[in-house]
């Protein structure tokens, strides 16, 4: 028999619940709660409405016409040119932000001098607002005048059109996205590694394994939990690049070879006013997304492992 | 007889009725006039010019102390043309916008007041550039009034050009088959890497093209818009845009760059607009000329730039904003404008005043603007026409890459304009 | 001897390695500084000077001429230190709720949140824009700093700092009859307050670039923030390079400034996130 305490419980649900504690519940949670239901879910089941319609931006008119908008999205070449770009794009910048991210947190965890200055110039970047930065390499990239063009010549190497040629022009925007982002990663990697237990590794050594033997074995799994959250705020963020693209970039890149899916989405709802066009595309855009992290969590959930 | 008095009260009644209701139409009541109409100003003018409208805006206020202005810039075309929209959406419009097709906002509500307006004796209707006045319409019909007029010019590096060998002020290339010639000899006569021809805004100087070459770019009828650009004439044009890439005189996809290479001297023609008289001057080493541009089966100019227009419905806001407009275009403030900022005069009196007159015999550059003014022209201004332009745009793109033939491209962008219509 | 051993252990080839990388990184701010002084002429010649040929000030100045750069970054100090004061207490309130109290459907009210993070700001921003100036918020502090009150990430950092509090020290308050709220008050906020400050300095960078939202909800100069002015800035000086460049050390030194002072607990927080997503 429990002993009597002062608590009063109700049961929903057939769970039993602490009265004060659901109160507090409530208090709390409200404005969460108004938060989430105003910028949220009204506006994503206005989109959702909006996609079966023709609204208007510019005449605020707009009547049902069903599946139209998606019939359209799927017969227009810059759209799926659109999704084109955002798959490489995202693939492509996954993959080096991940990599390159763990080979330099690598290196830092071993002795050097300097370390917290190396470790604050890769981390630097991130911090520093987009606008601005899209400025500066606006100009490195500059096919005349811009400082990387006279790197490559003094290289031996040929000038190239970076944002001016659609071979170059994402990898362009990617190398900057790479420059503002890397250091977000090599934190997250690096504080995974410096938390292994030195025991781990001492053990490791004792036994006769070389540091490849116990990156592959000891660390890449004990950092298994760090990867699958930087895989997935990947994915996140990079279907929202919107910024560098449109301030660097605005009308797509030569040949639409830079628009994401995102600045296609802004296109049809703002500058050509076709808004429910632009919400059904957002709709795709969403659905594309939540398949992609369901597949990664999936993924994530059939291997885990446990340390203590 | 009580009969006949009846009828004679049934009658007396009706007919005060109808002359009472007949009366009232003709004296409409608005109203008091409010002590103080509030006027909210929307404009894209950007810096020292903007300020400029601001103050010419202020002066007005000034003269009115009934009225009171809010000015406020709204950014570039394409931010205005979002804000506008958000803020018709809520309810919340500007009174007076000044932008790129200002035209859109009244004309897409049937608000068509502005040929109402302009019968006002004191703003001399008549007196407006005839080609320019096109550019204010809406399918056709007036509904906005040009303000920040420009066309494109074609400037030149006198230093490279006189390099070559040639003087354009005496011999300038009237169509564009000479042109291709001129530039391709300055670009050879001038350092490696030195281009020909290139221009700041491929797709208003396509339409420019078009209509040299007897292409109106949309037909209306009916009230309904078709494009025609895809038809033999603007094909040709088309092919000759590939000439210039063919030829090796305009870099490939490299408009936005265009600038920035003339001014760092490694272009020698540049089709820029107007506006560019009053900025870049002195900033370059070399000196800068201009020629009219070239054409084809005749000359003509697309007209760019912005208007403004009265999105206010209420009667005494209208009133208020149509004192203002009419101030700003008068000829003294208009041409004062136009001077200060490299834009246009929209009036033909504004030709004949002194100082402009020997601001056009010192100027080069502002001589050939204004004469191109003569045949400036636009094309039937509708509803969908900046989404044409995002698609001359790709069409573009396509051509000088090569990744389809030109009348491809072409028809390719004229069926989406016909999906967007629909 | 121990200084020999500890010398001969140095990863030299990382070390050169990441001296390299890290020069990269830095290289485009030591570029941003040296451009703000440059002068037309040292931006168009070919091949680009590197050094100005003049340190005066003369591009700042055009900056303030420009654009009315000291409002744009009042307003971008102003609504951003708005923004995280609300964030912060938002996010409190939830973190708290999540972690310390039990209650029907927790879990799916953290699946609720979580999911907020998928929609890209695109995507609500035209409804959201009409729901706001419809409570005539257009143009108001109110409207650009309300609706970027809600942060799940603020919230899901604050959980795990809330979650490495022992658990002791709640149990004993528990046990002293201490209640909910006396509980928020007198237990976790004291022990977190580090964690939340880290928060707060996040949520602060976040806010100070934001970009898209209260490139829409303002129209008057009286409002805009600093990353939309920078926009206009762009456009007015397309051609002068060097005028942008004066105007982004304006806009990213105070940051980097504030980043070199706080980097310690930055580090703290990001990774905290990261280990107990």
């Amino acid at each position: 028999m429990r002993k009597p305490d002062n608590i009063n419980r109700k049961i929903i649900l057939g769970r039993i619940y602490e009265t004060q504690q659901l109160s507090a519940a409530v208090v709390f949670l409200v404005p969460v709660l108004i938060a989430v239901v105003m910028l949220f879910i009204i506006p994503v089941l206005q989109v959702v409405g909006y996609s079966f319609t023709s609204f208007n931006m510019n005449t605020g008119k707009g009547s049902w016409v069903g599946l139209s908008n998606f019939k359209y999205l799927i017969e227009d070449e810059l759209f799926w040119k659109s999704l084109r770009n955002t798959v490489c794009f995202a693939g492509l910048k996954l993959v080096f932000d991940t990599l390159l991210a763990l080979v330099i947190a690598l290196m830092l965890d071993t002795r050097l001098p300097l370390r917290k200055y190396l470790r604050s110039s890769f981390f630097a970047p991130v911090v520093v607002p987009m606008v601005a930065s899209s400025l500066i390499w606006i100009w490195f990239f500059d096919p005349g005048v811009g400082p990387f063009n006279q790197i490559l010549n003094f290289l031996g190497l040929p000038s190239l059109q970076w944002l001016y040629s659609e071979k170059t022009s994402l990898a362009s925007i990617l190398l900057f996205s790479i420059w503002k982002g890397v250091g977000y990663n090599v934190m997250l990697f690096l504080t995974g590694l410096q938390n292994i237990p030195d025991s781990y590794l001492e053990a490791a050594k004792v036994d006769g394994a070389t540091s490849w033997q116990s990156l592959i074995h000891i660390k890449l799994p004990l950092l298994r939990p760090i990867m699958n959250f930087v895989v997935m705020i990947g994915i996140i963020n990079t279907f929202k690049v919107f910024a560098e693209i449109n301030v660097m970039t605005p009308k797509g890149g030569p040949l639409y070879s830079t628009a994401l899916a995102v600045n296609y989405i802004y296109e049809q709802a703002f500058t050509r006013g076709k808004m429910g066009r632009g919400c059904a595309a957002a709709i795709c855009l969403f659905i594309i997304i939540f398949i992609l992290t369901q597949i990664q969590a999936r993924m994530n959930a059939s291997k885990t492992v446990d340390y203590d | 007889m009580k009969r006949f008095i009846a009828i004679l009260l049934v009658a007396l009644l009706c007919v005060t009725a109808i002359w009472a209701t007949a009366v009232k139409e003709e004296v409409p009541d608005h109203g008091e006039k409010p002590e103080l109409t509030k006027l909210k100003v929307w404009y894209s003018i950007s810096g020292a010019n903007g300020k400029f409208f601001e103050g010419q805006a202020a002066a007005s206020d000034e003269a009115h102390p009934e009225i009171e202005l809010e000015l406020t810039y709204t950014g570039s075309y394409a931010d205005s043309a979002t804000k506008i929209s958000a803020a018709k959406l809520s309810g919340d419009a500007p009174d007076v916008i000044v932008t790129a097709a200002s035209q859109l906002y009244t004309g897409e509500d049937g608000n068509f007041a502005m040929e109402e307006d302009v019968k006002d004796p004191e703003f001399n209707f008549s007196d407006i550039q005839s080609g320019v006045l096109e550019y204010a319409k809406y399918y056709g019909r007036l509904a906005a009034l040009p303000f920040g007029i420009s066309t494109q010019v074609v400037y030149y590096n006198k230093d490279l050009v006189k390099a070559a060998g040639l003087d354009l002020e005496a011999n300038p290339p009237k169509t564009w088959a000479e042109f291709m010639k001129v530039a391709k000899a300055v670009q050879k006569a001038s350092a490696e890497g030195t281009w020909g021809f290139d221009t700041s805004d491929g797709v208003w100087l396509v339409k420019s093209m078009l209509s040299q070459n007897n292409n109106a770019v949309v037909e209306l009828k009916d009230g309904k818009i078709t494009p025609v650009f895809d038809n033999a004439s603007g094909v040709e044009v088309a092919n000759f845009w590939k000439n210039f890439i063919d030829e090796g005189v305009m870099p490939v996809g490299q408009h936005d760059n265009a600038e920035k290479k003339f001014l760092a001297g490694g272009l020698a023609f540049i089709a820029a607009t107007s506006n560019r008289i009053t900025r870049w001057p002195g900033s370059t080493t070399f000196e800068i000329g201009a020629i009219e541009m070239p054409g084809f089966k005749k000359q003509a100019v697309a007209l760019g730039g912005s208007t403004i227009t009265i999105l206010a419905t209420d009667y005494w806001k209208h009133d208020a904003a149509w004192a203002l407009v009419k101030n700003v275009i008068n000829t003294e403030n208009q041409t004062a404008f136009a001077m200060t900022s490299g834009y246009l005069p929209i009036r033909k009196s504004s030709l004949e005043l002194p100082e402009v007159a020997s601001y056009i015999a010192d100027s080069e550059l502002y001589s050939v603007a204004t004469k191109q003014l003569s045949y400036a022209w636009a094309f039937t201004h509708f509803a969908e026409m900046g989404s044409m332009d995002s698609f001359f745009w790709y069409a573009l793109d396509d051509i000088e890459h090569g990744t389809k033939t030109p009348e491809e491209s072409f028809k390719n962008a004229a069926a989406m304009v016909a999906k967007e219509i629909e | 001897m121990k200084k020999i051993k500890s010398l001969k252990k140095i990863n030299w080839a990382a070390f050169i390695i990441l001296m390299i990388g890290s020069l990269a990184m830095i290289f485009p701010f030591a570029w941003m500084i040296l451009s703000s002084f440059k002068t037309v002429a040292d931006v168009y010649t070919y091949p680009p000077k590197w050094i100005p040929s003049s340190w005066k000030l003369d591009n700042y100045a055009k900056v303030f001429d420009m654009i009315p750069f000291g409002r744009y970054y009042l307003n971008s100090i102003y609504t951003s230190l708005m923004q995280t004061l609300l964030q912060l207490a938002l996010s409190i309130c939830g973190a708290y709720a999540i972690v310390f109290l039990d209650f029907p459907g927790r879990r799916k009210l953290v699946t609720l949140i979580r999911s907020t993070m998928f929609v890209p700001m695109v995507v609500t921003l035209v409804p959201l824009y009409l729901i706001v100036s419809k409570l005539k918020g257009v143009d108001t502090y109110a409207g650009i700093i309300l609706p970027q009150v809600f942060s799940a990430f603020t919230i899901f950092l604050l959980v795990s700092f809330f979650t490495s509090i022992p658990k002791d020290l709640c149990d004993s308050a528990k046990l002293d009859g201490c209640g909910c709220y006396r509980i928020l008050w007198n237990v976790v906020l004291p022990n977190a307050k580090a964690s939340i400050s880290t928060a707060a300095l996040f949520a602060f960078l976040g806010h100070w670039k934001s970009y898209t939202w209260p490139l829409i909800i303002t129209n008057k100069d009286k409002y805009r923030t600093l990353p939309i002015g920078m926009k206009y800035l762009v456009q007015e000086s397309s051609s002068e390079y060097q005028v942008m460049m004066a105007a982004a050390v304006m806009a990213i030194v105070p940051v980097l400034i504030v980043f070199v002072l706080f980097e310690k607990q930055l580090v703290k927080s990001i990774t905290l996130t990261g280990m107990k997503s």
